[in-house]
């Protein structure tokens, strides 16, 4: 624990990552709250995006972050064997071993995307990985690859979208 | 353009010690779709939640972000507050900024508030685009099927009969009482099987709420949770129920003498049989297969003496198609086909036999009348010799699990051979002795101290005929040398394994199996007695290896869970479910393989094409078997399925809003 | 047999399948605008059988044409050469097109000759065989109602991933240049995608405006999304028939990142080749308790 805090204090650089983290509403969302509940800190770098099961994050989804300048993406769910849906996080697993290889093959530096098991229970667990991800990334630098400019056609919320 | 209302909780110091909560809602001001935005010290209050909803009436919002403590504790809460003032609840977005962010980042407001911001923009950008859901209902059939009439289904179908539903078991035998009704004597407690399954039986029969359907078979299951269609196969009997009385003269009579299941062989039965004599129902049937009337069209015998006139040759079988609520699976086990290890020589051999025959020999209405007795001269046997783990535990000849009843049951006839013949000798070659039960190690030792029984480690390598004994090497791991038995009799307690057509049945009802054949629970520790598909229920050994006290208890488990369903008039279903766009599915199927659920289907639809009315296949879901996983939607290419509430424009846009902060530095 | 013969017999028997009325349509190829090029040609009288062409340039992939006809109750026949009767199964599994409507006459195939080389050379010139034709494994149809000739020998027992490893040995920066100089120059033609037999979708998503995957911009950064979406689209469904490379106007190597997953799929979950067969899900459709676990 004063590891971390240590940690947060020499991270100055002036170089602040920001990283998105998928996190499944089951394990990894129910652990990343017992990180608090438990105030274990953690770098101020890291968002959670909530989804029911990592077997909902699309690959699709990290090349976007990408694309729109996230400096890395971890995606995380229940281990194998525990998963709500029972099978959800073994076709997670297929689908990002092959993404992972996949982005690596494009020179995306394979610190910026991960994919961790994180159960409720391992409140611990999500503090240490966030840490090491958010050092390791600043080590590295902005992510330049892969991103652009917002484009002219968007879905920023302003412009609606259609919500049938 | 939307009109989303921020609404910042402080919780108290919780929040507001590290975020500056004011400057996050002031952050908001301006930020698209957002029409107002405040600070407040507690927004699960009676204060905070009433303007919330006097927000939303004066300022016509039309959804609602709250940014305070983990939605795990407080989404439904807040749900039901914009639900009171007029909103779908499910216009509500929450963003976590006390878990995840202020408990989290206690030493650096500036950075903790610019993370609260991003928190809810993000919130705000999946709120825009959400839609309102409502859930859906369908009715429940109140009536459930038990599959299987051994220990536990009957069990089940009791506790469910006397919650006050309807129910119907379904043996595929001439009789229920399955494989509990062969055995002689339970553990730990030695009290006689059939005096405790037989009352059982009854009840089961005699219940105003249970209807018994056996000689019949599951033929096509249809339909889902609430409302199952079952088609069933009654095999032609031969003999009208309504008119039989069991009296028994029929079977008396019949001249043709068959090997009787029950007794594995060790005795004959007729051609018109009751599996045994406490059977029930308690009414024969013709096997077909050894009927002179049916093989040679000779004989009639039955029919001629029939004082009831009930014996019917021109029966047919009969399809029934009845509507339940649920379905429990109770189908039971078999015994490993053991005559994989020629070693020990079963077949070869006459007097080496399984556990289960040994139960027939000692049983007081078996074979023997109970008398221990070897097969092949019918003397009573002095040196017996047990062999554990005969295809558990051994992943080259047998299967890798424990069975888990065979070092209880090997100890409960090790006790028994010592007390019903006092001069005998009894070893029992085990691998280790497993005693995981009440009043179990409690037994074993017993067995061993009370009893004597001679326990040796080790596995049996050969078993060979020396005249009239058997000799049985082995050697003795713990000693660690060779050792050999003159014996009379071996037992084998050979693996407990899954029914042959267990797959099979699975497949036809719907849900998933192991490599074993074993059906799978849809949880291994948090839902033991469900299966992924809603609605069917398990009991007993069909899981796994059980004992009775196991399987009874599961019984009750499932009972439980079928009442709590049958107990509803509608069933509600979650609206996070999946939807298909029909006009881009091009009813590839992938998304069907990979629903933990069945919830996806193909089905067809027809439309017009160049003037043409053209069928084509699309994907459709099932909501009420739908558990909103979202794996499916990945699996599309198209992105023609999508999971409502986390659909790829609400993440795409939190992605979006997340991202758009750095592109502005 | 040489190819004359085999163009004889191709002519023949498209004939007597026409005129039998076994068929009402046959898929084959043509003669295109240049010497080094054979295009489609479905043809429906008998008297235009003698359109088909059979020659070192007929790359193209007739299984796909089969989606044209997804609605058709008519029976077609059509010439299928190794690589062609692997997308054929593909499609059958993907549930697109039906076997009882289709009549395939197999191809044993020597290889394609090199296209691009050929736009510099003179006819009769020596040609080597299309880059991926010489890897070929499967030049025999795997699936057939009749072969025109006998089977051939497949040039190649294993893959050839050397390509694929030279990339991999790059450092992540120099793989990042190597895409980004690829990927510049796509013009998002999308006719890698409109050949790909494992690209079957009704509306793919790159044409649904709405859909907020990715916008009409071309350039790097929405070129990189397409391309690496589309292979992960295709991953554990390709059949290696190279069909993207070769209508590719702006001559991106697309079966690079293909053979990158191709390679991956048979080191992570086991050998795999699409199309061999229909039994059994693709690699993304199913998963084994004891996947590997590299980086979890």
């Amino acid at each position: 624990m004063s590891d971390h805090t240590e940690q947060i204090k020499t991270a100055e650089n002036g170089f602040e990552p920001k990283i998105l983290v998928f996190a499944c509403n089951w394990c990894t969302y129910a652990g990343a709250d017992l990180a608090g509940l438990s105030r274990l800190e953690y770098p101020p770098n890291v968002r959670v995006l909530r989804v029911p099961c990592s077997c909902r994050v699309n690959p699709q989804f990290v090349i976007r972050a990408f694309q729109r300048g996230i400096d890395g993406v971890l995606v995380a769910g229940c281990h194998p064997g525990d998963c709500h849906y029972t099978t959800g996080n073994y076709y997670t697993r297929r689908r990002f071993l092959l993404t992972k290889r996949l982005l690596d093959f494009v020179g995306i530096d394979s610190e910026r995307f991960h994919v961790r098991w994180i159960s409720g229970a391992e409140g611990p667990k999500f503090q240490e990985v966030v840490t090491d991800i958010t050092a390791a990334i600043k080590a590295i630098g902005p992510n330049q690859k892969l991103c652009d400019y917002f484009p002219t056609e968007t879905l920023l919320p302003n412009e609606g979208g259609d919500n049938q | 353009m939307k009109r989303v209302g921020v609404f910042i909780c402080h919780c108290g110091t919780n929040i507001a010690a590290s975020v500056d909560c004011a400057q996050v809602a002031e952050n908001l001001k301006g930020y698209p779709n957002v029409v107002f935005s405040t600070d407040y010290k507690y927004m699960c209050s009676e204060p905070g939640q009433e303007m919330i909803k006097e927000t939303i009436k004066r300022e016509k919002l039309d959804r609602v972000v709250v940014a305070s403590c983990s939605p795990r504790m407080h989404e439904p809460t807040f749900r039901r507050c914009i639900a009171d003032a007029g909103l779908n609840p499910y216009l509500l977005e929450m963003a976590n900024i006390r878990e995840q962010c202020s408990w989290v980042h206690p030493h650096d407001m500036e950075r903790a508030t610019a993370k609260a911001t991003d928190l809810v923009k993000m919130a705000v950008a999946k709120v825009s685009h959400d839609a309102p859901l409502a859930k859906s209902f369908s009715p429940v059939t109140k009536r459930a099927l038990v599959v299987g009439g051994g220990i536990a289904g009957i069990q089940t179908a009791i506790d469910i009969a006397n919650n006050g539903y309807q129910v119907d078991i379904l043996e595929k035998q001439p009789s229920i009482g399955g494989k509990m009704a062969q055995i002689d004597k339970t553990f730990p407690t030695l009290d006689c099987s059939a005096c405790i399954l037989t009352p059982k039986m009854v009840e089961a029969s005699s219940h105003p709420n249970i209807n018994l359907i056996t000689y019949a078979e599951l033929e096509k299951v249809e339909g889902y949770v609430g409302n199952f269609d079952v088609t069933i196969r009654r095999k032609a009997r031969s003999v009208d129920l309504n008119k039989c009385t069991g009296c028994g003269t029929c079977w008396g009579k019949c001249p043709t003498k068959v090997d009787s299941e029950f007794e594995l062989g060790m005795t004959k039965r007729k051609a018109i049989f009751t599996p045994f004599p406490q059977a029930i129902p308690n009414k024969p049937v013709i096997d077909r297969e050894h009927c002179l009337k049916f093989k040679t069209g000779k004989c009639g015998l039955c029919q001629k003496i029939c004082p009831t006139g009930a014996i019917d040759y021109t029966q047919e079988d009969e399809l029934v198609t009845t509507r339940y609520g649920a379905i429990v699976m109770a189908t039971g086990y078999e015994l490993f086909d053991h005559s994989v290890y020629g070693e020990y020589g079963y077949g070869k051999y006459p007097d080496v036999i399984t556990g289960l025959h040994f139960e027939r020999l000692i049983n007081a209405s078996g074979p023997t009348m109970g008398k221990i007795k070897r097969p092949s001269d019918h003397t009573e046997p002095k040196n017996v010799v047990f062999i554990k783990c005969v295809g558990s535990r051994d992943e080259t000849k047998g299967k890798a699990y424990c069975s888990r009843t065979c070092c209880m049951y090997t100890a409960k006839q090790a006790t028994l051979v010592r007390e019903k013949i006092k001069d005998s000798n009894v070893y029992v070659f085990y691998m280790d002795v497993r005693t995981p039960g009440k009043g179990y190690e409690e037994f074993y030792n017993r067995t061993t101290e009370t009893y004597g029984a001679h326990y040796i480690r080790g596995r049996v390598s050969k078993i060979t005929q020396d005249g009239d004994k058997l000799r049985v090497r082995g050697e003795d791991t713990l000693l660690g040398r060779p050792v050999e038995i003159e014996a009379d009799m071996v037992v084998l307690a050979t693996a407990m394994v899954a029914n042959a057509d267990a797959a099979k049945i699975a497949q036809l009802v719907g849900f998933s199996y192991d490599k074993d054949d074993f059906y799978t629970e849809s949880h291994p520790k948090l839902a033991p007695v469900e299966t992924h598909t809603a609605g069917v229920f398990l009991a007993g050994a069909c899981q796994g290896p059980k004992d009775i006290p196991d399987s009874v208890a599961q019984a009750g488990a499932a009972a439980v869970k079928v009442c709590a369903l049958l107990s509803k008039d509608m069933l509600e279903t979650e609206p996070i479910t999946s939807e298909v766009d029909t006009k881009t599915c091009a009813g590839c199927g992938h998304c069907v393989d990979v629903c933990p659920y069945h919830a996806i289907s193909l089905t067809t639809i027809e439309e017009r094409l160049l003037g043409q009315t053209i069928t084509r296949s699309v994907a459709n879901v099932n909501t009420s078997l739908c558990q909103g996983c979202g794996a499916c939607t990945v699996t599309c290419r198209s992105s023609s399925i999508n999971l409502r509430h986390f659909t790829n424009e609400q993440i795409l846009a939190e992605v979006d809003a997340l991202c758009q902060t750095i592109q502005n530095k | 047999m040489n190819q004359e013969a085999i163009q004889t017999k191709m002519r023949q028997r498209a004939k007597e399948l026409l005129n039998s009325g076994a068929v009402t349509m046959v898929l084959g190829w043509e003669a295109g605008t240049f010497w080094y090029q054979s295009t489609p040609i479905l043809i429906r009288q008998a008297e235009d059988a003698d359109k088909l062409v059979w020659n070192d340039f007929c790359q193209n992939n007739l299984s796909k044409y089969l989606l044209d006809f997804r609605f058709t109750n008519e029976k077609i026949a059509l010439f299928l050469k190794g690589c062609d009767s692997r997308a054929f199964n593909r499609l059958l599994q993907d549930k697109q097109i039906e076997r009882e409507k289709t009549y395939i006459i197999g191809i044993p195939c020597e290889g394609m000759k090199d296209h691009r080389l050929a736009q510099s050379k003179n006819e009769g010139d020596d040609l080597p065989l299309a880059k991926i034709c010489q890897s070929c494994r499967y030049p025999n149809p795997v699936i057939y109602d009749e072969l025109l000739t006998e089977e051939v020998t497949p040039r190649q027992k294993i893959v050839d991933f050397s390509d694929v490893e030279a990339i991999e040995q790059m450092s992540a920066d120099e793989r990042y240049e190597f895409w980004q100089k690829e990927h510049t120059k796509c013009i998002r033609c999308y006719a890698c995608r409109n050949v790909c037999p494992a690209c079957n979708c009704r509306k793919c998503i790159f044409d649904q405006a709405t859909s907020g995957w990715n916008s009409k911009d071309v350039n790097a950064s929405e070129n990189q999304f397409y391309a690496m979406t589309r292979a992960i689209h295709i991953a554990g469904r390709c059949i290696e028939c190279g069909q993207c490379e070769y209508v590719c106007p702006a001559n991106i190597p697309i079966m690079l990142m293909n053979k990158k997953l191709i390679k991956d799929i048979d080191l992570l979950f086991g050998d795999y080749d699409a199309g061999l067969s229909i039994e059994g899900q693709p690699p993304l459709g199913h998963f084994e308790k004891d996947d590997p676990e590299e980086f979890m």
